[in-house]
């Protein structure tokens, strides 16, 4: 051990990083705008779902509450970064000071994720003292809750029509910098002290609060930064096209980012990561398969929905036969000599 | 030929091995009391039989058909009864429900229902207290009564072998003897076969019969219940003193 | 006095449609602690049944322009058909899986379902007219109420004391019971397991499709969202009522219906668009007062 145990330590979030970093590079080599455009969603998923990750996956809870967070995340970038006449005319209701503020992107980002982060301290509070199955529907609820208010408040969200004129970025570099920030965020909490004392938590719940753990607070702790996150992550989603509705954030994407750690393994980072590269690659190869793929002479396409109903299935199989996801508790290490002994919890109590 | 029959059974939960390489028949009409300290493997066994949590090795047969990896409720239409530790009444029903829920499975067989009814009403002639009270809800009742009625209730299926996980599990002295009562005058009477788990080999002393006493998953001994209770190897299986 | 006694009526029409779909999800909980994320894509499926698969604005109707005893007999199989086939299919292989993992495979399933519409019919709302005679208005004292509302106010309290009748007086009933309440000690008695989840399902499916009939009716649209939107309110009312508990389901279904119509009413022209996030609201503020709802089902303390 010694001198490797270090360099493992520090391993995990460095090869996700090279992970990311090769995605990138290899999106500006091909050149091409689609695929450059594929990749970025690649990486707000990873966002997303690491987000999701640091909630979940350290404290075993169900959140289907989540995008919630990402839905105030994007309606947030919009609000700091839309052009104020713009914003006259779609979203009236604006206080003046945020109708005159027009700020660059990565400061909306950044904003957004602490106005999520904020909203999830608030919540958390009150969610927080819940466990279990009653935890898991609250989140719901909360989804529901905002959902329903974004989708209303006309002056200042337009309701569910969509609110356009968000600026439009198209380079990659920023969503990888940004996916790349999610993981060392992710993994600096694994690794922290709360991080710690959450998973003990997860997998000995009675131990845990015997020797003193605050299951509540270190719950809260978690879903604060996840909600940071996935707010940082909703910005950018507004960013990649520009345009925001409620229902862009709301059961579908909910369902994605789930099934892609729930594939991965929703009690590793690694897994988080790897889920989206995999369940994405999927993704990518159905919608290809639903735009119509020429064969010879003829157009052959598949239905719409097939995407969904695929996604679904594989999630379900998954949980059938390998509830634990592809890569369980383990994580990506270097050097691999021997891998980490998955531990026997598994999600939820 | 043996009513109950157990080869070679060994029980694991995860890494811990809760009984290993037990074996003993039971024949029709015996008693039979297993006995031994807390973590001998008792419970493990007994749920085991009732097909709760199957062995990983070894073989168990019931009234010449094996049942081994067999689902609870397949078991328990053989005629072998399981009254769980604890007690386990279904709260919420009353006290005629829960002596009902068992009589389902002879549902098929002609006129069950005149059957099932003289069933209920043997049952309500060895515990009287439970006819006064047939329509209250069954989780109302003492810690006495609830074992009567599990006792009940596992006589309605019209079983060949009932096994009883620590009736006197939490039991002021005289309501046990009252249990034991019942218990012996049923099986006189009805010609069943009785397994019982106790902690304590005292009751078993008190009624006699066989006794099997467990410790660490494997059989110590296994004799005349009295015989074995005035034995020091018996001494040495609770306090953990003698060679063994 | 007419005006409050439509508010009344409103009440209890929702709230009547929150009871039926809560009690579907307790049912199902209460044998098998499956939180069935699937249970509203079954309500949606119900309806669909009766359309050709097509992606025009008004419904291609197939089976639905049946005359009513044999439409409602039709879908209510077709509902308890679909429970059962997914209890068959999928969940049986989550019998030993703990309660998230089936929460989970019950939210992508649902999915499943949802896009397997969205395959044959498109995600635009469709119009469809069922039961058009149901629409007229008729008067109770002195409140003009539609037909259908009062039909859907006495068919859940026909349902509910079926369903009471059900449970309470047959033998399956009893097994089902005593299942939900302890599912080992059932089956150590002679209770079929396979057979009583199964019964679950089918009375789960067809009271979902019995939702669905209603929504359908009340609105003139079919729309594969539909079944989403009632399934979330449905659940809040699940787990209000205490999960597992039948009669909590049905009281904090109507509860749920009677507080959505009173805030309609009493909340600020302005606040009323955010009727619901006050409601889902509310609803986490019961949770943390009472986390095991306002009636505990027995035997849910072991087991969750």
């Amino acid at each position: 051990m010694r001198g490797s145990a270090a360099l493992r330590f520090i391993s995990t979030p460095v090869i996700l990083t090279l992970i990311l970093v090769a995605l990138a590079l290899i999106a500006v080599a091909s050149g091409s705008r689609p695929f450059n455009q594929t990749m970025i969603d690649i990486f707000l998923r990873v966002i997303l779902v690491v987000g999701l990750y640091i909630f979940v996956g350290n404290s075993g809870v169900i959140s289907f509450g989540h995008i919630g967070f990402t839905c105030l995340g994007a309606y947030a970038a919009a609000w700091l970064t839309m052009p104020p006449m713009m914003k006259q005319t779609l979203l009236p209701g604006l206080p003046d000071w945020l109708m005159q503020t027009q700020l660059p992107y990565w400061a909306g980002a950044l904003i957004a994720g602490l106005w999520a982060a904020v909203w999830a301290a608030l919540f958390g509070r009150i969610l927080m003292r819940l466990s279990g199955i009653a935890a898991s529907i609250a989140t719901f609820a909360m989804l529901a809750m905002i959902n329903s208010v974004y989708s209303n408040w006309e002056s200042v969200t337009a309701a569910t029509s969509s609110v356009v004129g968000i600026p439009i970025i198209r380079t990659i570099w920023p969503y990888m910098i940004a996916a790349v920030l999610a993981v060392v965020i992710a993994w600096a909490h694994a690794i922290s002290r709360a991080g710690l004392a959450l998973r003990a938590a997860r997998d000995e719940p009675t131990a845990a609060a015997a020797s003193g753990i605050d299951i509540p607070r270190e719950r809260l702790i978690a879903f604060v930064i996840s909600g940071g996150v996935m707010g940082m992550g909703g910005a950018l989603f507004a960013h990649s096209i520009g345009v925001v509705t409620p229902d862009t954030f709301y059961l579908t994407l909910t369902f994605t980012s789930l099934s892609m750690l729930v594939v991965g393994g929703m009690g590793s980072l690694s897994g988080a990561v790897l889920g989206v590269v995999i369940l994405s690659s999927l993704i990518q190869a159905l919608r290809w398969l639903e735009a119509g793929v020429t064969v010879g002479t003829s157009t052959v396409s598949i239905p719409n929905g097939l995407q969904e109903i695929t996604l679904g299935i594989v999630m379900i199989m998954i949980l059938a036969f390998r509830p634990m996801g592809i890569f369980g508790n383990k994580e990506l290490i270097w050097p691999p000599a021997r891998a980490v002994k998955p531990d026997q919890s598994r999600p939820g109590q | 030929m043996s009513l109950l029959a157990l080869s070679n059974i060994t029980i694991r939960y995860g890494r811990l091995t809760a009984v290993r390489n037990l074996a003993f028949t039971l024949a029709e009409g015996e008693i039979l009391f297993i006995t031994g300290p807390n973590g001998a493997g008792k419970s493990s066994l007994l749920r085991a039989i009732a097909g709760i949590t199957p062995p990983v090795g070894g073989r168990i047969d019931f009234a010449g058909a094996e049942i081994t990896g067999r689902a609870p409720e397949d078991i328990a239409r053989m005629g072998l009864s399981m009254v769980p530790e604890g007690r386990e009444v279904f709260g919420s029903l009353t006290i005629e429900e829960n002596l009902m829920v068992g009589t389902g499975m002879h549902a098929k067989a002609r006129n069950w229902r005149s059957r099932a009814a003289t069933e209920l009403a043997a049952v309500y002639d060895t515990f009287p207290m439970l006819k006064d009270r047939r329509h209250s809800q069954a989780g109302l009742l003492s810690g006495g009564q609830q074992q009567m009625l599990v006792i009940g209730r596992a006589l309605m299926t019209n079983p060949r072998l009932i096994a009883i996980d620590e009736p006197s599990l939490g039991l002021a002295p005289n309501i046990i003897d009252q249990v034991y009562d019942r218990l012996i005058a049923l099986r006189a009477h009805r010609s069943l076969t009785l397994l019982i788990v106790e902690q304590s080999s005292t009751r078993a002393m008190l009624v006699g019969g066989r006794m099997i006493l467990m410790r660490g998953g494997e059989v110590l001994l296994d004799g005349d219940a009295r015989a074995i209770g005035q034995s020091a190897a018996m001494q040495a299986a609770y306090f953990g003193y003698g060679e063994h | 006095m007419s005006g409050l006694l439509q508010i009344f009526f409103d009440a209890l029409s929702l709230g009547s449609l929150y009871a039926l779909g809560a009690l579907g999800i307790a049912l199902i909980f209460g044998v098998m602690r499956l939180v069935n994320f699937a249970h509203g894509d079954v309500i949606s499926f119900s309806i669909f049944a009766l359309l050709w698969p097509s992606v025009d604005a008004v419904a291609v109707v197939f089976a639905g322009n049946l005359p009513w005893f044999a439409l409602i007999p039709f879908v209510l199989i077709v509902g308890a058909g679909l429970a059962v086939l997914l209890e068959l299919v999928v969940f049986r292989r989550f019998r030993k899986a703990n309660p998230a993992t089936m929460m989970i495979a019950s939210f992508a399933l649902g999915f499943v379902i949802r896009y397997f519409l969205l395959m044959l019919f498109s995600s635009r709302p469709k119009s469809i007219s069922l039961l058009p005679s149901l629409s007229q208005p008729v008067e109770i004292l002195g409140a003009r109420v539609p037909l259908l509302q009062v039909i859907t106010i006495i068919a859940t309290i026909v349902i509910l004391f079926g369903l009471t009748a059900f449970l309470k007086r047959t033998r399956f009933g009893l097994e089902m019971r005593a299942a939900a309440e302890n599912f080992t000690m059932a089956r150590m008695l002679g209770v079929r397991a396979n057979r009583v989840i199964m019964g679950a399902f089918a009375l789960s499916g067809a009271l979902a499709a019995a939702i669905g009939l209603i929504l359908a009716s009340q609105t003139g649209t079919v729309d594969i969202q539909m079944g989403a939107a009632m399934m979330l309110m449905a659940f809040i009312a699940t787990v209000i009522g205490g999960l597992g508990s039948l009669p909590g389901a049905v009281l904090a279904g109507f509860l749920l219906g009677g507080a959505s119509v009173v805030m309609q009413v009493v909340l600020p022209i302005e606040a009323r668009p955010f009727r619901d996030a006050f409601v889902y609201g509310a609803v986490i503020l019961v949770l943390i007062i009472r986390p095991t709802g306002l009636i505990a089902a027995r035997g849910m303390k072991e087991r969750v």
